[in-house]
């Protein structure tokens, strides 16, 4: 295996894989078995091992305890939905995931209450048989996306772009499940605990709130299918909550307690945990301190060209058809526009159907390259309230949110 | 768009386009029937002076690659740090330990913090 190794190495082949953390889909396809180790992710000390974990096929492991695992940015050109098997996984907590045992549907409980009427305690046949079922495709990404590219780089999760994925989530309505034990008047948020722990008790356990209107918007499910199979393990297994258009943080999974508080809930995880700079952008002079802080809400709007990766080569005069993705928040994205001159110029891209818009939405560009040399490709959307993304990004010292344009260069050679 | 992509493509193209054709449902997961077990932590730390002090006072909670991973950090970056560690996440760390194990990371994992 070392001297294979080597080998590809002085072919590039896996030392361009190193570099960019891209071509996963091209590691299995081209190089039939063998498979690369580890994959570097494109910024200093951002190489990342490749580990195999249950129901998941090699993911690069942040760290093992909790587990973090990003996924292989070339996965996303495989499909328009990420497969189960491809899906991050972000934890905070020591004991996480919580042990199968707690999770087996004899053992298993949810457990509604608080300032309700009727509290309720449910098994999850209880639940689904209790509640009408309902679907959305949308995306879930961590807020520290991207983290690693931050500049100058900050403390936290230095993850690449694949700490995000998009999925068919189905469950029921939170709403429906809230609305059946009657919250009391004056009832001011939701609290929900899933079952992970920390290993002291002094350490906050990972808890998020929802304002009371925000909990009962019927667009928030708590899920127990993704993609037409049951949660996996690492990604909630087996109820967890689906905010679209929100970040990960809000996405509670092994949910096993929801309760209805009168009060702001004050847990760290709301605060100081999980917060932005108190401005339109989420950003301030790198380097320095908010004044003010809100809780990390929604996305902004974000997109990638999936097809190729960085020291790609494509020849001059010939036809390649350019790929890639495009989300926001929900109100759905208007156009995308591509540059291959470091954004001199643009051309509008052809935007795939829009499956939800929560999702992923495709788009493709025919494209000749003309000049022989270095292109610097670039993606670039706006949605349907006219937010679009900054050509340079942006800084707030936890490394959330980061979406201005992003660049990969390729090599255009003589044809 | 796709099927005119497709048309597009028929010709003289060459089917290596067709990889632009990318279906929207993901495949199905191959891995359903991993026994639920997690793989062993593998990352270690740079030997060194503090060593010790940082896996009696830090692994606990953690594993390794939580330190390995980060940037270059400032002295102050790392102390801010460890002091968040104790103070925010509970981490029963004794206060003579700390200097110790600030130490260790920015001569292992950071650096002196710039001159003003």
């Amino acid at each position: 295996m070392e001297i294979m190794e080597t080998t590809m190495d002085s072919l590039t082949r896996r030392g361009f894989l190193k570099r960019t953390g891209w071509a996963m889909a091209t590691v299995g396809s081209a190089l039939g078995s063998m498979s690369a180790e580890s994959l570097q992710l494109g910024f200093e000390n951002g190489e990342r091992p490749l580990v195999k974990y249950p129901q998941k096929r090699p993911l690069l492991q942040l760290t093992a305890r909790p587990p973090q695992l990003e996924t292989p940015f070339g996965v996303f050109n495989e499909s328009l939905l990420t497969p189960n098997d491809a899906f991050f996984v972000r934890y905070h907590l020591t004991n996480s995931p919580p042990k199968a045992e707690v999770l087996q549907p004899g053992t298993f409980r949810l457990s509604i209450k608080g300032n309700v009427g009727t509290p309720l305690s449910l098994s999850m046949e209880e639940l689904k048989k209790r509640f009408e079922p309902a679907e959305v495709v949308a995306v879930n990404q961590c807020s520290g996306n991207s983290r690693g590219f931050f500049k100058p780089r900050v403390a936290g999760g230095q993850l690449g772009h694949g700490a995000m994925g998009c999925a068919r989530w189905r469950g029921v309505r939170l709403a429906d499940v809230l609305k059946a034990t009657s919250p009391v008047a004056g009832a001011k948020q939701v609290v929900i605990n899933g079952l992970d722990t920390p290993f002291v008790p002094q350490t906050p356990d990972f808890i998020k709130a929802l304002e009371m209107d925000q909990a009962l918007d019927p667009e928030l499910l708590l899920a127990y299918e993704m993609n037409g199979e049951p949660l996996p393990w690492l990604n909630g297994f087996p109820l967890r909550l689906v905010v679209p258009g929100h970040y990960g943080t809000y996405w509670i999974k092994h949910i096993h307690e929801i309760t209805v508080v009168n009060e702001e809930f004050k847990g760290f995880w709301m605060n100081p945990g999980y917060r932005i700079p108190d401005d339109p952008c989420a950003a301030i002079a790198p380097g320095t301190a908010p004044r003010r802080t809100i809780p990390i809400s929604r996305f902004n709007v974000r997109s990638f060209i999936t097809s190729l990766g960085p020291g790609a080569v494509l020849k001059a005069g010939q036809l390649v058809v350019l790929r890639g993705i495009a989300f926001d928040d929900g109100h759905g994205i208007r156009e995308v526009l591509v540059s291959d001159d470091e954004g001199r110029s643009w051309k509008a891209a052809d935007l795939g159907k829009e499956i939800d818009r929560y999702a992923f939405r495709e788009w493709t560009l025919r494209y000749t390259p003309t000049r022989v040399g270095s292109a610097t490709l670039m993606a670039r959307a706006t949605n349907r309230l006219g937010q679009s993304q900054p050509l340079e990004p942006l800084w707030n010292p936890a490394g959330y949110m980061r979406n201005c344009v992003e660049a990969v260069v390729a090599t255009v050679n003589a044809s | 768009m796709k099927t005119f992509l497709k048309l597009g493509l028929m010709g003289s193209l060459g089917c290596w386009l067709m990889a632009a054709d990318v279906p929207v449902e993901p495949v199905r997961n191959a891995f359903g029937s991993d026994p639920w077990t997690l793989p062993a932590e593998k990352t270690q730390l740079k030997e060194g002076d503090g060593l010790k002090a940082l896996s009696t006072n830090c692994l606990l909670c953690h594993s390794m690659d939580y330190v390995s991973t980060q940037p270059v950090l400032t002295r102050a970056q790392w102390t801010a740090g460890v002091e968040k560690m104790r103070a925010r996440f509970g981490a029963v760390i004794s206060t003579n330990a700390i200097p110790t194990i600030v130490e260790y990371l920015t001569r292992n994992y950071g650096r002196e913090n710039p001159k003003p």
